[in-house]
This record gives structure tokens, C-alpha cells and sequence, in this order.
């Protein structure tokens, strides 16, 4: 009998124990739908605009010659929305944000529609007006992402009231819709997605009155739709970039039965589609005899692993660990960013593109191809913001390097940008050596040196070697602006470390160092001192930090990034940094 | 009918009568003490430290989010309503600083600042062993120190740097509820909210399994309500309280900030409440990354509550 309140009150406790605990202590989540996997997001390089498009954009150029640079409504408007578009085209509250406030330079501004007003339109009208008489009429910025509104009463012949909005885009004009849709039927990606080349009419939703979700550009700013097409349980998702003329991407969406669908924006195209495929998994790449894998990290950008050449391994892996961005104006003040993926990362400047392999050219000639990998701040070129390239290049004669640039923009134009390398090879004895003039000269220990303009080359222009016990290796030549990318020099500090198994930086590491120290304080000496080791016949880690001034000088602009306005809207002119040392090997 | 019978039948019904009276008046009362008494919860004190220092405490303000100092910054506005204007004064003491970047503030009745360090662009100065650490600057002193160290996270994570997220104060019971999303990744919602005693320090209550941003209290309906936004999602839920501040009942879904504004997929980065009971909801853009957009990415939502359809409404 004792035993009963025992144990009535051990089942009370663990009733309450649990009922307190509303929540499991971790919930896992979904992951990554075949749908993510499949998307597609369209080549930057090869966005290429349609024959149709010609047209359009010759009536862009037409209207910004204009003195009042603004394309008219293209939809069929009666008399009424005619005189009430006109009223609005000549108040100059309405139209006075269609020039660059500098440089008078027009922007491309289209009137996307012209409507009967409502009465909500009317809350901040203070003279009389008959509802009847007021139209709204809408114009879209597509330089700024603005809408600005007018009502304008054609009775009294005057605008009543406006509105501004940033960031805002109105209501598409059907011209605008059916523009759209014939991009994407057009577009490869779209036909390869569907298996056919649909046809517009297949962009009509049987469920909807429209045949367009709306979406949006985030990253690009631009105005963007989705003409969508249903193909059994899915829908296809195609981002059509309306201020550009080009398809961002597709993405498969399923069609639930309850529920609104599941909005696809540009930003979560890319995000979703970075993360699924290179975020979570290596990706093996063979190509000219080159065999590796790659993927994209949280912190150290995009690292290859298991490098071999002809069957002979070469890297154990290669990474991009920090970017150290110091400003000279003002002391200690900078940022030291890591790179790396979109979602679920330490990364400060992320991907928002997929790796993108392309063929490398030399002296006119196929020599090999490059692995490339971009990072941007989402408001880049504006100032303090980011644009880092990271380069893999692969040669057919089995030298490889690896490089990196910027592309600026950042918070002035006294910048020094640092990228951190950390290269570990394969082979499990190495010697480190470097030239001293007349021959090599064996590093005994643990070190770092910097590129200096006294600093000793061979005639080829090596300044390291780095070679097993049979001799076989690799030469190792800084960038002294020779390798005809822009490149101006490196003044690379060089660091030599034992690849150690108790991992001295082999899987992602947090911020290796501080933005600003201007001397070999740049995070690897951490691995070097206080007692350098021994690094005869070890298995060995290079480090490499270059350093690149940035110069906005007008012809001679070097990670720097601006945006001009072109035809209305902006784009932006890069001038990048690249920098990064070859290997080559050691016959 | 006798008229003694007659009048017993009518006594044992007034009896009865009364009886359902007095049940009525139970449950009714009982009802009414369910209830929570309406409060704006804006009990914070400006710290006496402040006016010690020179400052004008009806012009000064902390911030966390001044990008060239790191840690708490005590500013002296030049024009109150007027942001852009910037301060006149600002002061740091020493161990303002020495936790890294941080990010919440909340102050309490007593003057007390509560804080927790987040990492700014990178973790440098934001060791991942401090990331669920509560630190109180006493409204006295001025001095900070760490003040409780939450759970850790049950494993370490380089998907994800960020440890304790939000904070907010509820004045009727002196509990700091603070959220911490430290351990979560991809894969697994590792995080919690926790309710701790602002006075003594100890943990009274958890909510488990979910990372949550923001967070704010309302009282709605009578009930008193903590309202917060996911991490991973532009969803907001609730969960009442009950009056010690205790999580009572299971988290309920309000609305969501999908599709809204700007960007479309804001986080609630905090709620407040303004004096006609709508919700003030500030939402930014959060992938649990280090991204610091050069400029501040925020859009404020109002929501008000529509009693009849028991739901909150978008107003602005």
C-alpha cells in the first residue's frame, strides 16, 4: 500500500515534466525539395535578350530623348485616360523624379496605367472635385524602383494630389504581361524545363483570371514577374526580368490543394537553389585531366578537395578563408568578411550564384578552364558594400592556380584588400624552398615572408618550390601583374605551416584574423608561433595573403565597382583586382 | 394543493433558484480572475548612473548598433523626434565592451539594463562560448557583468553563429523572456525561449524547439500575451502568460509578414504596442548569416486587432 503514493506521485512528476516541456527540444526541419534541386538560375553571362525585344527598347531610346523622357501608356486608354495622363505629365510634382538629380540624366519612366480614381484615392484631395473627373495614373522608375501616382481631374485640368513611393512597383500594364510571357516561352530554360516549347496560351492558369504570379528582384532591384505553366501536379515557376529583358531562372512549384502557392522571388530562387546543391553537397568535377570536388562552405567560400592530375593527387584542398578590408583614412576601421553560402553560414558577403565553370583561354588557345565562384553584398556597388570573385584555374600542362579578386566597391578609396588562402597539399613529405638569387634555399621551420620589391625571382619568375622526396612538385610564382587580368602585384605575405591532423584550419574556419593589422598579423602566424616546427619532409599548408590597393583614379580604376546609368537605368562597371599565385610543376 | 406543501415546493425552488444564482456568481467571478488586468508594460527605468554622467535622461538612449563601437553606447540625442539629427554626447564604460558586439537591450524597473552579445560581420570579438550569456549593467554602478549563462546549445555549429537573439521585459512579474537560437542549423530548430527571473536570476520556464527573432507583449482580450516572430520563417505566433509570467496553454499562429512590404519574407526583429493596443512590428531580413546590409533593411507593420473575427489585421 505504501508503494501506491510513490507511485502516483513519480507518474504525477513525469506527467509534469513532460506537459512542461511544450516542445520536443529540437524540431527538425525539412530539407531541400526536388523542386529546389531542379531549379535553374539563368547564366548571367549568357543573358541574351530576344529579337522581339528590339523594338521595345528602340522606343525606350526614343522617349528618353524626350524633353519630358517618360514612355506613355501602351494600353489602349479612351479619350479621358488620355487627357488625364497628359495633365499628370505636366506637373512637375509628378514628374520630378525622372532625371538623375546631378546629371539631368533621364531615367527610363514608363505610365503603367491610368484609372478611374476610388474614393480612397481621394483621402488627402483638400479642393472640391467630382469623383468622376479624377483619374489615378500611375508611373513606374525602373532606375530607382519607384512608383510615383497623380490625381489628376480633367475637368479643372489639374493634378490634385500625388504619391511617392520607393521600392514600390504599380500594377503591370497587359502589354507588360503578354511581354513577359513571350520571354519565357522563348527562353531555353523554361522549353529544356517543360520538355516542349510552350505555347502562351499554356501560361494561362485554369484555376486564375491571370496567367502571371507576381514575384520579385530583390538583388537586381528590377521589376520582375512570373509567368507560371501547369504541368500536372506543378507549376513552373519562369522569373522574368522585365527591366532587363531576360529570364532569371524557373523553379518547379507543386500545386497543393489548399493554400496560397508558395511565392518565388529571384532571392529565394537563387538561396534555395545555392543551398540544396553546393551548400549540402560536393560536387565532383573531371575535366582535362583534372579530377576534383567542390563545394561551397560557410565561411571559407568555395573550397576544391581531393585534387588530382592525371591520377596523381596534388591538393588535399584549397580554400578562401578570409577577406581583410583595411582603410588607411581611418585607423582600425575596416571589416574582415568571411564568404561563404546564402542560408545557415558565417559568411558576410554571400553567393548568389552557383559555381560556374568556364573555359580558360591562353595565347588564343583552349589551355584548360577556370572554377569561379562570386560573393556580393546585396547592395553592391553602393559604398560599403562587397563584390569578391574566387578563381580556380586548371591547365591542360597541369599548372593550376589559385586566384581571387575584388570589386570594390567599399567605403573609400584608401582600401587594402587582403584575401586569405589557405592551399594544403596532398603529398605526406614535402620541402619548402625559395630562391635566393642563385639557387634554393630550404626553409627549416615554420614561416612567413613577404613579397617585396627586392624580393629574388628565378628567370621564369618563380619565387618558391615546394617538392616531395622524388623531386616532383610545384614552382610557386606571385602575381607581379603578368597573369593579363588586370592584375597589379600581390606584395603577398607567404606562410609555410605543418598540415597538421589536429586540424589547423582544414574545416570552416571562424575569422582567422583581424580587418587591419598592416604587417603578417593576418591570422596564419597563429599556426607559426610561438615555436616554429620543423617542416623538413612534412605534409605542408601555404598560406597566401595578398594585398591590393584599391584606386577609383578616373582610367585607372582597380577594385572598384560604380554604377552609370545606361539607357535609362543603371548598370554597373566593375574594374576587378585579381591576384593569386600559379603553380607550376616541377620538371 | 396544501398551502404548506405548496409553499415547501416554492421554498426548495428558490432554494434551488438560489443556488444556481451563487454557481452563476462563481463562475463568473471565477472568469473575471482569469482575466488579465490591462497594462501597457512600460515600466522601464532610466538608469541612475545616466543623470550621474551629465546626461539630459530625457534626451539619452543605448544603443548596440553604433557600427564603429562595439558593445552598449550611452548617446545623448540632439533632437529626440528627430533621428537623422544625431547626438551631442555619447559615453562607454570599459566593461561595456568587453563581450563582443551585443544586441538586445532591455531595461527593467529598477533601472538594470539587460543585454546578451551578437556578432556583428564576424565572430572575432564574439567567442562562441559567450553566445548564450545574459550580461546586467546595473542601474547604479553602471558597471556590466555577466548575470546568467543559459544552457548551451547540445552541439556546436558553423551554420549558424548567432546565440541569444531577442529579449523583452514583462513588468507585471519581473521576468526577462530571451530567446537564443544557439546550436540550430539547417536541419534541426534547436532553439528556445526561456523565462528568467530578472532579480534572482534563475530560469522559471522554457519553450523548446523553436527559433524565434523577435518578441513583444500584449495584453488582448484580457489575456496577456507574448507575441513572437520565427527565425526561419514571417510567421508570428503567441503563447499566453499567466500572471508570475509563466508560458501557459501551447503557441498559437497570429499572422504572418509574408509578402509584405519591401522584401516580402521580413523576420520580426521586436514587437511593441502603441496606446490604441495595435501591434508595432518591426521585420527585417534574417537567414542566419552574417550579412550586415550597409544600410539599415527595416520596415514597421501595425496590426490591429479585430475582436469580432478574433484576428489582427494588417493596418499599415
Amino acid at each position: 500500500m505504501r508503494q501506491y503514493p510513490i507511485v502516483f506521485f513519480f507518474g504525477m512528476a513525469v506527467f509534469f515534466s513532460c506537459s512542461n516541456n511544450n516542445n520536443a527540444a529540437s524540431t527538425p526541419v525539412a530539407g531541400y525539395d526536388d523542386n529546389a534541386l531542379t531549379a535553374v538560375i539563368a547564366d548571367a553571362d549568357s543573358l541574351k535578350t530576344f529579337d522581339f525585344i528590339a523594338p521595345v527598347v528602340e522606343d525606350i531610346k526614343t522617349a528618353l530623348r524626350q524633353p519630358t523622357p517618360i514612355l506613355l501608356c501602351r494600353d489602349s486608354l479612351n479619350p479621358q485616360q488620355k487627357l488625364a495622363q497628359i495633365i499628370a505629365l505636366f506637373d512637375t510634382v509628378f514628374t520630378q523624379s525622372v532625371r538623375e538629380k546631378d546629371t539631368k540624366r533621364p531615367y527610363r519612366c514608363e505610365i503603367f496605367g491610368v484609372y478611374p480614381a476610388r474614393e480612397s484615392d481621394m483621402a488627402y484631395v483638400k479642393m472640391p472635385y467630382q469623383l468622376q473627373d479624377c483619374y489615378r495614373v500611375e508611373m513606374y522608375n525602373y532606375a530607382l524602383n519607384s512608383t510615383a501616382t497623380a490625381i489628376a481631374d480633367i475637368k479643372q485640368q489639374k493634378v490634385l494630389a500625388n504619391g511617392y513611393q520607393l521600392q514600390a512597383q504599380p500594377d503591370i500594364p497587359l502589354y507588360l504581361k503578354n511581354l513577359a510571357t513571350k520571354i519565357a516561352v522563348s527562353s531555353a530554360e523554361v522549353q529544356r524545363a517543360m520538355g516542349i516549347k510552350p505555347e502562351e496560351k499554356d501560361a494561362l492558369m485554369a484555376s486564375t483570371k491571370t496567367s502571371l504570379n507576381r514575384s520579385r528582384c530583390e538583388r537586381s532591384g528590377h521589376l520582375c514577374v512570373a509567368p507560371t505553366f501547369v504541368k500536372n501536379d506543378k507549376a513552373l515557376w519562369a522569373i522574368v526580368d522585365l527591366t532587363g529583358f531576360t529570364l532569371s531562372g524557373v523553379r518547379w512549384t507543386s500545386t497543393g490543394a489548399t493554400g496560397p502557392a508558395p511565392l518565388v522571388t529571384e532571392r529565394k530562387l537563387q538561396d534555395d537553389k545555392i543551398t540544396a546543391c553546393f551548400c549540402e553537397l560536393e560536387t565532383p568535377l573531371q575535366k582535362d585531366g583534372w579530377k576534383m570536388e567542390y563545394m561551397l562552405t560557410s565561411s571559407d567560400g568555395l573550397r576544391i578537395t581531393n585534387v588530382s592530375f592525371n591520377g596523381k593527387p596534388v591538393l588535399q584542398s584549397a580554400k578562401l578563408v578570409d577577406w581583410h578590408v583595411s582603410y588607411s583614412g581611418t585607423d582600425g576601421f575596416g571589416y574582415s568578411d568571411a564568404v561563404g553560402c546564402p542560408y545557415f553560414s558565417q559568411a558576410a558577403v554571400i553567393a548568389f550564384n552557383p559555381p560556374a565553370i568556364r573555359s580558360l583561354t591562353e595565347n588564343n588557345r583552349n589551355a584548360g578552364f577556370i572554377l569561379e565562384q562570386s560573393f556580393r553584398s546585396e547592395q553592391w556597388p553602393s559604398p560599403c558594400n562587397y563584390n569578391y570573385v574566387q578563381r580556380y584555374e586548371f591547365y591542360k600542362d597541369g599548372r593550376f592556380r589559385v586566384a581571387a579578386a575584388s570589386l570594390g566597391r567599399g567605403c573609400g578609396n584608401d582600401g587594402t584588400y587582403r584575401p586569405v588562402f589557405r592551399i594544403a597539399f596532398a603529398a605526406e613529405q614535402n620541402n619548402f624552398a625559395e630562391w635566393n638569387g642563385n639557387g634554393w634555399n630550404n626553409w627549416e621551420r615554420e614561416k612567413w615572408q613577404q613579397q617585396m620589391a627586392t624580393t629574388n625571382y628565378t628567370p621564369e619568375g618563380y619565387e618558391y618550390k615546394l617538392t616531395d622526396n622524388s623531386g616532383s612538385g610545384y614552382y610557386i610564382e606571385p602575381g607581379k601583374g603578368q597573369f593579363a587580368d588586370g592584375g597589379r602585384g600581390d606584395n603577398a605575405y607567404v606562410y609555410t605551416t605543418i598540415n597538421k591532423p589536429a586540424d589547423e584550419g582544414e574545416s570552416d574556419m571562424v575569422t582567422i584574423g583581424p580587418c587591419c593589422n598592416t604587417d603578417y598579423h593576418q591570422g596564419p602566424e597563429k599556426f607559426i608561433e610561438p615555436v616554429p616546427e620543423d617542416i623538413h619532409n612534412k605534409k605542408l599548408v601555404v598560406w597566401y595573403v595578398a594585398q591590393l590597393k584599391n584606386d577609383n583614379t578616373k582610367g585607372s580604376e582597380y577594385c572598384w565597382a560604380e554604377s552609370v546609368l545606361e539607357n535609362g537605368v543603371y548598370v554597373t562597371k566593375t574594374y576587378p583586382g585579381f591576384c593569386g599565385p600559379m603553380f607550376i610543376p616541377v620538371k | 394543493m396544501r398551502p404548506d406543501v405548496y409553499t415547501g415546493k416554492i421554498i426548495a425552488s428558490m432554494r434551488n433558484l438560489l443556488s444556481v444564482f451563487y454557481l452563476c456568481l462563481l463562475l463568473a467571478s471565477c472568469s473575471q480572475s482569469g482575466k488579465a488586468v490591462y497594462s501597457d508594460n512600460n515600466c522601464k527605468l532610466v538608469p541612475p548612473f545616466v543623470g550621474r554622467l551629465g546626461f539630459d535622461k530625457r534626451k539619452s538612449y543605448f544603443s548596440t548598433s553604433e557600427k564603429k563601437i562595439m558593445g552598449l553606447v550611452l548617446l545623448e540625442a540632439t533632437d529626440p523626434q528627430n533621428e537623422q539629427a544625431g547626438a551631442t554626447k555619447k559615453y562607454q564604460d570599459s566593461s561595456w565592451k568587453k563581450a563582443g558586439w551585443l544586441a538586445p537591450i532591455q531595461l527593467d524597473n529598477r533601472g538594470n539594463i539587460f543585454t546578451a552579445p551578437a556578432p556583428f560581420i564576424n565572430v572575432l570579438n564574439n567567442p562562441a562560448a559567450d553566445q548564450n550569456t545574459i550580461y546586467k549593467i546595473d542601474g547604479e554602478t553602471g558597471t556590466m557583468s555577466p548575470f546568467l549563462r543559459l544552457p548551451p546549445a547540445d552541439s556546436a555549429t558553423d551554420q549558424n553563429a548567432y546565440g541569444i537573439i531577442g529579449m523583452v521585459y514583462l513588468c507585471s512579474s519581473g521576468s526577462l523572456y530571451v530567446s537564443t537560437i544557439a546550436g540550430s542549423n539547417r536541419r534541426y530548430e534547436k532553439g528556445c525561449i526561456y523565462q528568467v527571473n530578472s532579480v534572482t536570476g534563475k530560469i522559471e520556464n522554457r519553450l523548446t524547439g523553436m527559433d524565434v527573432l523577435g518578441m513583444g507583449i500584449a495584453y488582448t482580450s484580457g489575456e496577456r500575451r507574448l507575441y513572437f516572430g520565427k527565425a526561419r520563417t514571417s510567421d508570428v505566433y503567441s503563447i499566453a502568460l499567466t500572471e508570475k509570467g509563466s508560458f501557459t496553454g501551447k503557441p498559437q499562429p497570429e499572422f504572418s509578414l509574408s509578402g509584405l512590404g519591401a522584401r516580402g519574407d521580413d523576420k520580426v526583429r521586436r514587437i511593441k504596442t502603441d496606446k490604441n493596443g495595435n501591434l508595432l512590428v518591426y521585420g527585417m531580413e534574417f537567414n542566419f548569416n552574417l550579412v550586415a546590409p550597409s544600410e539599415k533593411q527595416e520596415t514597421v507593420y501595425q496590426f490591429a486587432y479585430n475582436a469580432e473575427k478574433k484576428q489582427w489585421t494588417l493596418v499599415d
